[in-house]
């Protein structure tokens, strides 16, 4: 068997661990456009923050490629994919014939179309090239532009670098699609406290300056700035997979089934560049996530290497971390709204309770968890995500769930009313205890 | 590989695993009398939940945790599977908090860590097994676990 890995990322190694956890001797070539490898995209902001340098970025050791049996190909990008013929071409000008392949070409950052946008001094967060431009960019003033995550996370890192930064964001909220209006405002207060600018429901109409940037106009405003960072969102990064013809979804990720094979035999698709089925919604989603990647890349290896598994299906989870001085997180849709194939029989809730320092929020369907917000005390969020992934009735024990007191034993009769969905050791162990 | 059984009939909901794990592992000064009042409040692994039920992790076989950790830092020892925080390189994300199913790991906002039960894999013994009074915990084989009647 001869596998080949195009992508370097989160779903390309956690691939090549399922594939050696079952096939220890077949080949691995793997095809990484990104120079260096094995480092996590989830910290570059704390390589811009200077918090962590190059080194500690990586999330599996140096020697991995050959503890794994991998051949990496660093630096050189697969430009075309023949399926019939079952062979990639590359950049170095070689071609490479494969049994399996897998496609973890992850997503490219949106650079929007606003006039000015290159000018220099503007830059997206997304590739380790990325982070060292910003990190060296000069200046003592910055704008964001687009409020999620990764915008959220670039305001603080230049914060902490003693730069004075300015959130800009067109909706009407911090973090639209990770947390619904109450949680965005604690959110925000708490940015603010960071001695962050945020200006929502406010647009970048156009950069200023000759060459370098020295300006953002608005709708409202010119805010003066040496540097912007340009965060409003990913895309897939799907051309090899349109020049192979495999079929693209409704949200241009490459579509999968549930044993992550696109369209095409033998040919895989894990991460960020997949559009799979998503738990909450109902509905073919990208969830661009680390989680998602990783275990996609999973069930897409266990499935080249021969074992069939059926991938559950993906959901959206997004944590704060310790970066505001409050955890937060939040996971599957935030608002039942915002579940677009929402039949006529459908039931929805949401449920919510807001003290001083704390918000929790669920919503269900049908007496299901398709939606959790937790912001404050967040040590149980992890029950809410299993409850959302098995898709378990909860729909009487409401006040359990909302309440202070939730823990993992108390929920024991609606695990063992579900036996059939909760078939791993770990909790037929303790259902077992009779409790 | 070998977990922690609990059997619910001899646990009496005493908190002495709490207190022991407390102060034994999580404290400093590893004196009971002193790790009461340290900064910050050292945070035992072991929850006693329910009914009552001295609950840790469970090192699962297919670990949410291991797949959400972004950068390497949640870990499993090859060796006996259990599952660790491999604590100077974790950057307090609480990715893991997120999608731990069982709720047991904490995200300790002043030690900037993620922290949870490794079933004192440096030890030769749980410490929670050790000191439970009525002899509710004890160390099984997970092949086994579920041949054992309560
Ligand atoms: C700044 C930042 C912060 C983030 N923070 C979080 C977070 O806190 N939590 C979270 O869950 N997620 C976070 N994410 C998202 C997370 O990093 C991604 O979901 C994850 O990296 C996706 O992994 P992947 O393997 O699908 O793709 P990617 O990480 O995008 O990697 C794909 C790789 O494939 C390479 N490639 C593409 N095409 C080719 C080709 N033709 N030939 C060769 N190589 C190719 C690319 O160059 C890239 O190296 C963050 C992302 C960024 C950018």
């Amino acid at each position: 068997m001869r596998y080949i890995i195009v992508g370097g990322s989160a779903a390309a190694i956690s691939a090549v661990e399922s594939i050696r956890s079952l096939d220890h001797e077949s080949s691995i070539d793997l095809f990484s456009d990104e120079e260096t490898p094995l480092f996590s995209r989830v910290l570059l902001p704390y390589y811009v923050a200077e918090e962590l340098s190059k080194p500690l970025l990586n999330f599996r050791t140096a020697d991995f490629f050959e503890e794994n049996k991998v051949t990496p190909h660093l630096g050189v990008k697969v430009t075309s994919l023949n399926t019939a013929a079952k062979a990639i071409r590359t950049t170095d000008g070689q071609t490479y014939a494969f049994d399996k392949l897998l496609l973890a070409t992850g997503g490219k950052a949106i650079v929007p179309p606003i006039p000015g946008v290159d000018k220099e001094g503007i830059s997206t967060l997304k590739t380790m090239a990325d982070a060292e431009r910003i990190y060296n960019m000069k200046g003592k003033r910055a704008v964001v532009i687009g409020a999620g995550s990764i915008g959220v996370e670039a305001c603080i890192s230049l914060t902490r670098r003693g730069i004075k930064a300015t959130l800009l964001e067109q909706l009407g909220q911090v973090m639209p699609t990770v947390f619904d209006a109450e949680a965005a405002e604690i959110v925000q207060k708490r940015i603010e406290d960071l001695g962050i600018d945020v200006l929502t429901g406010e647009k970048a109409l156009k950069f200023t300056g000759d060459k370098r940037v020295t300006g953002v106009v608005t709708d409202n405003r010119e805010l003066s700035c040496d540097m912007v960072v340009l965060s409003v969102g990913v895309r897939p990064q799907t051309e090899l997979a349109v020049q192979a013809g495999l079929k693209i979804g409704e949200l241009k990720g490459i579509r999968v089934d549930e044993t992550m094979m696109t369209s095409a035999k033998d040919v895989y698709a894990a991460g960020d560049v997949a559009e799979t089925h998503d738990i909450a919604r109902n509905a073919y989603f990208l969830n661009a996530i680390w989680p998602c990647a990783f275990e996609q890349g999973h069930f897409a290896g266990l499935n080249m290497a021969g074992r069939k598994s059926a991938y559950p299906g993906s959901y959206r989870r997004n944590s704060i971390g310790n970066f505001i001085g409050i955890p937060a997180i939040s996971m599957g849709v935030t608002h039942a709204e915002s579940c677009a194939m929402a039949s006529e029989e459908d039931e929805f809730r949401e449920i919510r309770v807001r003290t001083k320092d704390a918000y929790k929020k669920l919503v269900l369907r049908n007496g299901k968890i398709i939606g959790a917000i937790l912001v404050g005390q967040t040590q149980k969020a992890g029950l809410m995500s299993i409850l959302l992934k098995k898709q378990v009735n909860v729909a009487d024990s409401i006040p359990l769930l909302m309440s202070d007191r939730l823990n993992f034993m108390d929920l024991l009769p609606i695990l063992r009313r579900n036996a059939d969905q909760f078939s791993e050791p770990e909790y037929k162990e303790l259902m077992d205890t009779g409790l | 590989m070998k977990v922690l059984m609990v059997d619910k009939e001899k646990c009496t909901g005493c908190h002495q695993c709490e207190l022991w794990c407390g102060t034994e592992i999580a404290s400093t000064s590893k004196e009971l009398a002193r790790a009461i009042n340290e900064e910050p409040h050292p945070v035992p692994r072991v929850y006693v939940e329910g009914k009552p039920f001295a609950l840790q992790c469970r090192h699962c076989e297919s670990a949410p945790c291991l797949d959400a950790c972004p950068n390497g830092t949640m870990r499993r020892d090859p060796e006996t599977g259990l599952i660790y925080v491999n604590e100077q390189t974790c950057i307090a994300c609480w990715m893991c908090v997120m999608v731990c199913p069982f709720g047991i790991i904490n995200p300790s906002s002043s030690m900037k860590v993620a922290i949870k039960c490794d079933r004192c894999r440096n030890m030769g013994y749980p410490i929670c097994a050790e000191v439970c009074p009525t002899g509710a915990l004890s160390l099984v084989e997970r092949k086994d676990y579920r041949k054992k009647k309560f």
